[in-house]
């Protein structure tokens, strides 16, 4: 019985996969037709565009935005809703988070790690 | 300009039935298991990209398609009807009685003690016997009235298929099959408990 409530819909907050901004999170700010989306990150230091569905992967997390709500308005909304720290905290947002910290450890960092483990 | 040549799509196609008093739904990725006082049932949807899901109190559920074609669109009445079906079977079973018909040489059906197989004798005279096994679920039994068997079961698609089954092995061979009617034939479908509807 899993859950089928993550729809692609103005305010639904998605991460940005691949390409320019990869590893973000912005907000839908319309819905122009089955495959694009008009996105808005001020929050996150994504640009106003339009984006592909194929680039995108839903979050839990949806903002209460008027459809083609403008940048202020997207920023407003976003700092009221905590969004930032709500998505600090969760596992999604962690996992690549020690993905970012791993892959950036100097052999400095390994050696402090594997005596830190024993 | 054959820039929009492809079908169009259809953004939300939707349809839901209502779940009767006990039973039970449950659905996980396209499985679904249906619950009922004769038993269980389980089938899946895998090979179909549907939104299977049941309401939390259980009572509804609900097929949806999004930006479906006219092949995926006819698929979500198709899973709502096969529901259907096994709710039906789990409350009421299914049962298909069919009779031997001959002209000449009487049919002698044999049923093993278990009900889950059968062995056809005399078919047009022939020597050569023909066995079928049932479907698991599926139990064979005389009705008590003279050359009629009835398969009871409580998947359609089992009871249904091994109906066939027995009248494919009773086929007319090098005759005219409009003049040799021989063979055992579905005659009547219901249910084994007595169906409201």
């Amino acid at each position: 019985m899993g859950k089928l409530d993550k729809f692609v819909e103005v305010g639904r907050v998605a991460f940005i996969a691949n390409g320019k901004d990869s590893g973000k999170v912005c907000a839908i700010a319309e819905i122009i037709d089955q495959n694009r989306v008009l996105i808005d990150g001020p929050c996150s230091g994504v640009r106003r565009q339009v984006c592909d569905m194929k680039r995108l992967h839903l979050t839990r997390f949806c903002i209460d935005l008027p459809h083609s709500a403008r940048t202020a308005v997207v920023r407003r909304k976003w700092t009221a809703a905590k969004l930032d720290e709500k998505w600090k905290e969760t596992s999604w947002a962690k996992k690549l988070e020690s993905r970012r910290l791993r892959t950036n450890m100097s052999d400095f960092d390994r050696f402090k790690l594997a005596r830190a483990k024993q | 300009c054959p820039a929009t040549l492809r079908a169009m799509k259809v953004i939300k196609s939707a349809l839901s039935m209502k779940i009767p008093e006990g039973v039970t739904v449950e659905s996980r990725s396209r499985v679904l298991r249906v619950k009922g006082k004769r038993g269980a049932l389980s089938r899946s949807f895998r090979h179909l990209s549907l939104d299977i899901k049941v309401s939390p109190n259980g009572r509804t559920l609900t097929v949806e398609k999004w930006f479906g074609v006219h092949k995926e669109l006819a698929a979500v009445r198709t899973v709502i009807t096969h529901v259907r079906n096994m709710i039906k079977g789990v409350t009421y079973g299914f049962r298909y009685k069919m009779k031997s018909v001959y002209a000449h040489f009487p049919i002698n059906m044999v049923i093993s003690k278990a009900g889950d197989s059968i062995e056809i004798r005399n078919f047009l005279g022939e020597k050569n016997n023909r066995t079928v096994n049932m479907l698991r679920g599926v139990t064979v039994s005389q009705t008590g009235v003279k050359d009629e068997i009835q398969l009871d079961g409580n998947d359609i698609e089992a009871v249904s298929h091994s109906a066939a089954l027995i009248q494919q092995c009773c086929c007319v061979k090098n005759k005219d099959i409009r003049k040799f009617l021989d063979g055992v034939y579905v005659s009547e479908k219901s249910t084994v408990l007595a169906s409201d509807d």
